[in-house]
């Protein structure tokens, strides 16, 4: 029964993994940019969350307040860091770098404002009954299956129907064909960022709602979505949301073995192993060497 | 106030081997790796190792290691071999991360958490270097040698193949360099040196343990090349005197409590590391580099 458990509890970490890096393979799928700061939006929008909660608002006005806050963040980064590095074609290095550095800020901003030490958002949803006997589940379980079964499913309606949908897809392709049929290329980036940091949240929402939170979320939650992304083949929308399926239950299952201390590094193994052996991940493009 | 300067003048020529160990990869080799600290705490624990066990001599435990160091570079190499980019950022992180669980874990080798207590104070070839004027002497003597070292080492046929190599991998490959060998050994010069500074913390503090060696520190490393500028021999030194320079002159800001100068500190380098990105991303001292 302990194998049950651990195993619910790595696809609940797993599906929170899946969401955020599904939102990282977005915005890096149309755009190209490696967007590592997505792990400061993931922590920004955690604590937007927890600090209106906190102040007496209701939840469901706490996630907006949470989706203001990501969205509002994921565009600032394109607007005032990206483009103008892009502008001047800045590398691989110096976007990595600049990004990097944001998520340096944001960790020591959340620092100064409320602590190192961990805060959660208490609620029943929380509150683990016996389904079975020895197998205990919250029923944050559930909610966390249902949004993210329902929001990926919405997201590839969006880009596989939707006019919008397929211009973004065909950003990275060829920005140039786009123009000429009058579509911005400047406005389908500022969308894949607001849509890709949107995905952050009900991540962000969860995870202040059951482990809690830290400031060191935002560098954790980085090296999530870029080892899932990997893992996954990058790019890839639903080789993100396997691995990141993937990583949750590897994690979860790893202390079964071994020390709970374990079990962030067997994700890294995974990684490591993925990068020496097949580095066009799960799902994706051969690499280019 | 001499003690605490001079204890501040030793770091930062350990800081230096680093940071200039550190740009023989990024700046030198294009390999952008965010596991530096590994091969520094992997030196730190070997040195001290040799220190406790087996004799208090610089010279013996710093070749310790480098050796070690430099043998494990073969763990960040192997990725570096296969893959460029985006996915090299992510092994080297995978093997950061991996590291510091090794290190916490491995209570017999590294002392877990506690860490390694004790280490002696240091000799040289049965000279008593233990005092702080005549260690700084020792480590300002080591990052001099590095600087020489990697300053004839670039300047030769080695290093104007290696930057051949970061400009244009496949135009190197043309002109008939062996790819495969010069990343090896970028890496292994590279490592091995931060495997001498390891050892030479080790006596610095009397005291190691995973702290120094974790993703944060790698970050620090990282903004010390890059903020200095990369691919350059002074601006890794000029990157590492300024931001070790950063907390001692916090605290003589008396509007800022002790306990935020560390979150304080973090967020200047940040901040740092992203306007220069984005107004004068070849650094304070450097040129541009790093395309793919």
């Amino acid at each position: 029964m302990l194998l049950v458990q651990l195993l619910a509890s790595g696809i609940q970490t797993g599906l929170i993994y899946a969401l955020t890096a599904a939102g990282f393979a977005l915005i890096f799928g149309a755009t190209r940019v490696f967007h590592v700061a997505h792990g400061a939006t993931f922590a920004l929008a955690g604590y937007a969350f927890l600090e209106t909660a906190d102040a007496g608002l209701a939840w469901p006005l706490a996630c907006v307040a949470s989706l203001v806050v990501a969205v509002g963040f994921g565009l600032a980064m394109d607007a005032l860091v990206y483009r103008p590095i892009l502008r001047h074609e800045g590398s691989f290095f110096t976007v990595f770098v600049a990004a990097f550095g944001m998520v340096v800020v944001v960790q020591s901003l959340l620092e100064l404002a409320f602590g190192r030490s961990f805060v959660a958002y208490s609620s029943p949803l929380t509150r683990a009954t016996a389904v079975l006997p020895g197998l205990y589940l919250a029923p944050v379980f559930w909610v966390a299956i249902l949004v993210t079964i329902l929001l990926l499913v919405l997201t590839g309606l969006f880009l596989g129907r939707t006019r919008a949908g397929v211009a973004l897809r065909a950003l990275s392709e060829n920005p140039e064909l786009l123009r000429a049929y009058g579509l911005s290329a400047r406005r389908l980036s500022a969308l894949a960022f607001a849509l890709g940091s949107a995905l952050a949240v009900p991540g962000a929402v969860l995870i202040a709602a059951t482990s809690g939170l830290q400031p060191s979320i935002g560098p954790h939650v980085m090296l999530i979505s870029l080892a899932a992304s990997i893992v996954g083949g990058i790019g890839s929308l639903r080789g993100a949301v396997a691995a990141g399926l993937l990583l949750g239950v590897t994690e979860s299952l790893v202390v079964a073995v071994l020390d709970t201390q374990w079990s962030e590094a067997a994700g890294f193994v995974l990684l490591f192993g993925f990068i020496l052996f097949r580095p066009s991940g799960l799902l994706g493009q051969p690499v280019p060497r | 106030m001499t003690a605490y300067l001079l204890n501040l003048a030793t770091l930062a020529a350990i800081f230096g081997i680093l940071a200039v160990s550190l740009n023989v990869l990024v700046g030198y080799a294009g390999i952008f790796s965010t596991a530096h600290a590994v091969f520094f705490g992997l030196g730190a624990y070997a040195g001290a190792q040799v220190a406790l066990l087996v004799t208090p001599d610089v010279a013996l435990a710093s070749l310790a290691a480098t050796a070690l160091a430099g043998a494990a570079s073969l763990c960040l190499a192997l990725p570096a071999l296969r893959v460029r980019g985006e996915y090299f950022v992510a092994a080297s992180l995978g093997l950061q991360m991996l590291a510091t669980t090794v290190f916490t874990q491995a209570q017999s080798l590294t002392g877990g958490i506690g860490g390694l207590v004790g280490i002696p104070p240091p000799t040289l070839l049965g000279l008593d270097v233990s005092s702080p004027w005549a260690f700084f002497a020792v480590c300002l003597a080591a990052l001099g040698a590095c600087l020489i070292g990697i300053r004839l080492l670039m300047r030769g046929s080695f290093g104007r193949s290696l930057m051949a190599l970061r400009d244009s991998e496949s135009a190197a490959r043309a002109f008939g360099k062996d790819v495969a060998r010069l990343k090896t050994l970028a890496v292994a010069v590279g490592c091995a040196l931060a495997g001498l500074a390891g050892a030479l913390f080790a006596f610095q503090e009397a005291f190691v343990n995973v702290e120094s060696f974790t993703l944060e520190q790698s970050i620090l490393l990282l903004a010390m090349v890059i903020i200095g500028g990369v691919g350059t021999l002074a601006g890794p030194l000029v990157g590492a005197v300024l931001l070790l320079l950063l907390p001692a002159g916090l605290s003589f800001l008396p509007f800022i409590p002790p306990t935020d100068i560390g979150a304080v500190q973090q967020l200047i380098y940040g901040l740092a590391m992203t306007l220069l990105m984005i107004f004068r991303p070849a650094g304070l001292a450097g040129r541009p580099v790093g395309q793919r």
